[in-house]
């Protein structure tokens, strides 16, 4: 099921016009409907207007991918700048195009989403593969600030703290190198204060490395 | 109209000519056709699949000097010691852009990695040959060419 959202009688109509036959449309001209229409219909498409109103531009959008988390969004509005449009895309919707978009052309951008496609223009899409290259940086130079820290420990702490990460418990890792609890205690209070953390939990993060030791501040050494 | 500098790396020879030639003829570009040239400090075929350090600086050094606007690649060079070829051409040689090369074992995921890597595009080695020439241009422009799916999957993990 496809849902349209604008306030504007004409644009349903013309975006109804272009779409028609690729699967059942439903229509909701405010936003308290589109609520409603969500959860109830639980669209596969939905066509959102920018301009309807009460909206509230990206905390809005938000709000209502977190009604059907399922729903492709494409956004319809007038021109947008690059930075606006961005935005749009970091809350997660799937498509951005001109409302008044010829029908065809929006019959593609729908099949297109249907398939799993993003309809991005190319222009952003420097951006996208930009943020992706800046996110790898980041994750390697945790990596690489992590395998240092953890190059401070001893083999056995090493150990017993790579066993952490994995969710196991001090009893589970105890059974498993032979040794007493009290001993596994013993290994992670100093790996606790080589590593400078307080609990299991973020020792497990930074074993895993999905985490930071203190944030970008040790990431020089 | 500038001309645009095109390089390629591929080890294949007969892979290589066929791409050089099909971009010869493209409106405003100028290929580079011996940056693999044996004995010219780049590895020979058959080298590249297990370059040592060494040979991986002499690539990017030849590049540096070349200054090719873009570069195309193997995926299956570019993912050899942990992209560590593409990365250093990222920080060395940023005006390059890099374009991979793929064929139909190549995995998303591989691309992506690539891509994270630096490099702008991707195009299979049995692309029609008006997609080279397209690319390349949209590529020189700062855009960057990938199929739709795939920004899709891309935006996927830049989100989660």
């Amino acid at each position: 099921m496809i849902l349209l959202a604008s306030s504007s009688q004409d644009n349903l109509s013309r975006w109804e016009q272009g779409i028609r036959g690729l699967a059942p449309i439903f229509c909701s001209t405010n936003l308290d409907s589109l609520r409603g229409e969500l959860v109830r219909i639980k669209p596969v498409i939905l066509l959102l207007d920018l301009d309807l109103p009460k909206l509230d531009g990206p905390n809005g959008i938000l709000g209502l991918m977190k009604l059907n988390p399922e729903t492709r969004v494409i956004i319809l509005s007038g021109a947008l700048s690059d930075e606006i449009e961005w935005s749009l895309f970091r809350t997660g919707v799937r498509g951005c195009c001109k409302s008044d978009i010829e029908s065809e052309q929006l019959q593609n951008v729908v099949q297109a989403v249907q398939q799993g496609e993003l309809w991005i223009r190319r222009t952003l899409s420097w951006h996208l593969l930009n943020e992706l290259v800046m996110i790898t940086q980041e994750k390697n130079k945790i990596k690489q600030a992590v395998g240092e820290l953890l190059a401070n420990l001893t083999r056995r702490e090493y150990e017993i703290a790579t066993l952490v990460g994995n969710g196991e418990s001090n009893k589970q890792i105890a059974r498993r190198l032979d040794i007493t609890e009290r001993t596994v205690k013993a290994h992670l209070t100093e790996v606790f204060r080589k590593l400078d953390v307080a609990d299991r939990l973020k020792l497990a993060l930074i074993v895993k490395g999905s985490m930071p030791l203190h944030g970008s501040t040790r990431l020089g050494h | 109209m500038e001309t645009v500098t095109v390089a390629i790396a591929d080890m294949d020879a007969g892979r290589r000519t066929k791409l050089e030639q099909s971009l010869q003829g493209g409106e405003g570009i100028t290929v580079l056709t011996d940056i693999m040239a044996p004995g010219d400090n780049a590895p020979t075929d058959g080298e590249f699949q297990d370059y040592e350090s060494g040979s991986m600086e002499e690539i990017v050094a030849k590049i540096a000097q070349l200054k090719p606007r873009i570069l195309f690649m193997n995926l299956d060079q570019s993912i050899i010691g942990d992209f560590a070829l593409l990365d250093a051409l990222h920080r060395v040689c940023p005006e390059t852009l890099v374009v991979l090369l793929t064929d139909r074992t190549a995995q998303d995921e591989q691309i992506i990695q690539a891509l994270a890597y630096g490099a702008r595009g991707c195009l299979s080695h049995e692309a029609d040959p008006c997609y080279f020439l397209k690319a390349v241009h949209v590529i020189d422009r700062g855009e960057i060419w990938v199929t739709r799916k795939m920004l899709s999957k891309i935006m996927d993990k830049v989100l989660h």
